[in-house]
């Protein structure tokens, strides 16, 4: 094949020049990643030998052996608030209002985190970068190590768990609504700015209306994972049923900690499909 | 009389060293009807938006109506704003706010931002969208999300939204640019109309020659960022084309006046042409 370029004077495609099995750069590729395993795996020394089915068997029934009991209040103390169910409730709740706290941050941060929003003078190019950067900062942060170090701030409990959760989430969002922004027409704020209108006139009249949209299904997906991510916040001190779970599972109450887990993988689903539902829509 | 526009030595070299306007000075005087002719890159966006400051000229000067709008920042500049409509080649409405809302907002130069956001439109404003969206013919068209119109009908949107602005002056970018031909007519005798009956002025940019004829009451043509021709259309002759748009071009017209007919016969003589290809053509040409 090469032949037919180089007869007439053209350069041959790099495609004709090797084939895959003489390739040198794949196989070295695959060498290094091999390495790389094969080192990975002698350093975490991943020992089976401690693992025992039979007694695993029993755990395995006993989770599915459900202690309906938690689902009503236990003593003249506790009320519905205390049983796995109303847990389970305050849970979600957690998610929503965490979600919500992160919206109003987020919100008027990703105008100042938007390029095509800063423009025209220094500062406004600063603000940008700094409002950029503290998305990312945020984001990196993992939910779980955020919700240790707020459990310090505000002790263990909702508080941390809903001001961990709206933090990271805000450097989501934020970044999220910026990226929405940054990719609308720019046509029609030009237009608007033509008319004599001020920047937060053009904002108003020419971005919202066309960022309306991906906003409110960013916020719906946000708000799934949120969800998602409220009963485990409290392994870490972040309350609300994860805490529960944590106390069950360190008291091998598996009876109690299987319907548990139950109650948030249903929680799980429905938000996932509702979300799924509302986002598809919206589209 | 005092010219409305007087530009001075208007240069703009964009970031990477361009020099998209390299020295122009021009006077337009009210009532005109300006086409702006040249190639793609000939620098007539550029000074289009230079002068209601789109673009920050880098030297030079632009004078609206006595103000220096180069010097203009803030409130005085939105001012200078309001009083000159603009429409562009994608028309640049809002696709998902109704064709009402798109007109509404060419009114926001006069409302304050507090206004904006806290209470209706005044009965004022109202009343003068729905007279503009009378006089170009779209009334009925109100409550349509803008995106459902055809190019034609958002194009007369936004000189809708222009109008509402009351102007003395209109900037047109290109504003046929992404029309068919019947469409550019229709679209290019409402800018004739509000030149005429309204007495406002107009730069309207255009690819066409035969539509800058037809409607233009003096053409400027750019070349490099500089003017190349500032005459009557109709002076305009096979050597000034060929300076304007350099030795390959050949001039294209865009249907004017011409019928069913003549389009037909048109046809007809290009379907000949293509048969001087063949063998039998060939041969008779070469006899000849």
């Amino acid at each position: 094949m090469a032949e037919y370029f180089v007869a007439r004077g053209l350069p041959v495609p790099p495609e004709l020049r090797r084939t895959p099995l003489t390739d040198w750069r794949r196989w070295s590729l695959i060498g290094a990643t091999l390495a790389v395993l094969y080192v990975g795996v002698r350093l975490l020394d991943i020992d089976l030998s401690r693992a025992n089915p039979a007694y695993a068997g029993t755990r395995i029934v006993s989770l599915l052996q459900w202690d309906l009991s938690i689902l009503t209040p236990q003593n003249e103390f506790e009320t519905f608030w205390d049983t796995a169910g109303g847990l389970m409730i305050i849970t979600i709740f957690l998610g929503v209002v965490a979600t919500a706290i992160s919206i109003v941050f987020a919100l008027p941060l990703a105008f100042l985190g938007a390029r095509n929003i800063m423009t025209g003078n220094p500062v406004a190019s600063a603000i940008y970068g700094v409002a950029r950067v503290l998305f990312t900062v945020m984001r990196s942060i993992d939910v779980l190590i955020v919700v240790i170090i707020f459990s310090v701030i505000f002790g263990l409990g909702s508080a941390a768990g809903v001001f961990g959760l709206a933090f990271h989430n805000i450097g989501v969002l934020g970044k999220l609504y910026s990226e929405a922004v940054e990719g609308i027409d720019a046509g029609p704020p030009e237009a608007i700015t033509a008319t004599g209108a001020t920047r937060f006139q053009v904002i108003w009249a020419a971005v919202l209306p066309q960022i309306v949209n991906p906003f409110i299904s960013f916020s719906i997906y946000r708000l799934d994972a949120n969800v998602r991510l409220a009963p485990v916040l409290g392994f870490v001190g972040g309350g609300g049923i994860g805490q529960y779970l944590f106390q069950t599972i360190n008291l091998s109450q598996y009876n109690k900690a299987g319907l548990i887990i139950f109650l948030i993988v249903v929680t799980v689903a429905l938000m996932d499909f509702a979300s799924a539902q509302i986002r598809k829509r919206l589209v | 009389m005092p010219a409305l526009l007087e530009i001075r030595d208007l240069v703009k070299v964009y970031g990477r060293g361009t020099r998209a306007l390299d020295g122009v000075s021009l006077e337009i005087h009210e009532g005109e009807f300006v086409v702006l002719i040249g190639l793609s890159g000939s620098g007539k966006s550029t000074l289009l938006r230079c002068i209601n400051k789109l673009v920050e000229p880098t030297s030079g000067h632009v004078m609206f109506d006595g103000t220096d709008v180069t010097l203009a920042s803030g409130q005085d500049l939105r001012r200078i704003r309001r009083r000159i409509g603009m429409i562009f080649q994608q028309f640049n409405l809002v696709k998902r706010s109704s064709v009402f809302a798109n007109v509404l907002a060419g009114r926001l130069g006069y409302r304050s931002p507090w206004r904006t956001i806290a209470s209706r439109p005044s009965r004022e404003d109202v009343a003068l969208a729905f007279e503009n969206l009378g006089r170009v013919g779209i009334l009925e068209k109100a409550y349509v999300r803008a995106d459902a119109l055809s190019g034609g009908q958002q194009q007369r949107v936004g000189i809708a939204r222009a109008l509402m602005q009351q102007p003395q002056l209109m900037l047109a970018d290109e504003p046929v640019a992404s029309l068919d031909p019947a469409t550019s007519h229709s679209v290019l005798r409402y800018l004739e109309e509000i030149n005429k009956t309204d007495h406002i002025t107009v730069i309207c940019s255009l690819h066409f020659l035969s539509l800058a004829r037809r409607y233009g009451t003096r053409v400027i043509a750019l070349k490099g960022g500089r003017v190349a021709f500032d005459g009557r259309p109709l002076e305009i002759d096979e050597r000034r084309f060929k300076e304007i748009y350099g030795e390959d071009a050949v001039e294209v017209e865009i249907g004017v006046t011409r019928t069913a007919d003549e389009e037909r016969a048109e046809r007809a003589a290009k379907l000949l042409d293509v048969s001087a290809f063949s063998d039998a053509a060939t041969d008779a040409s070469i006899e000849r």
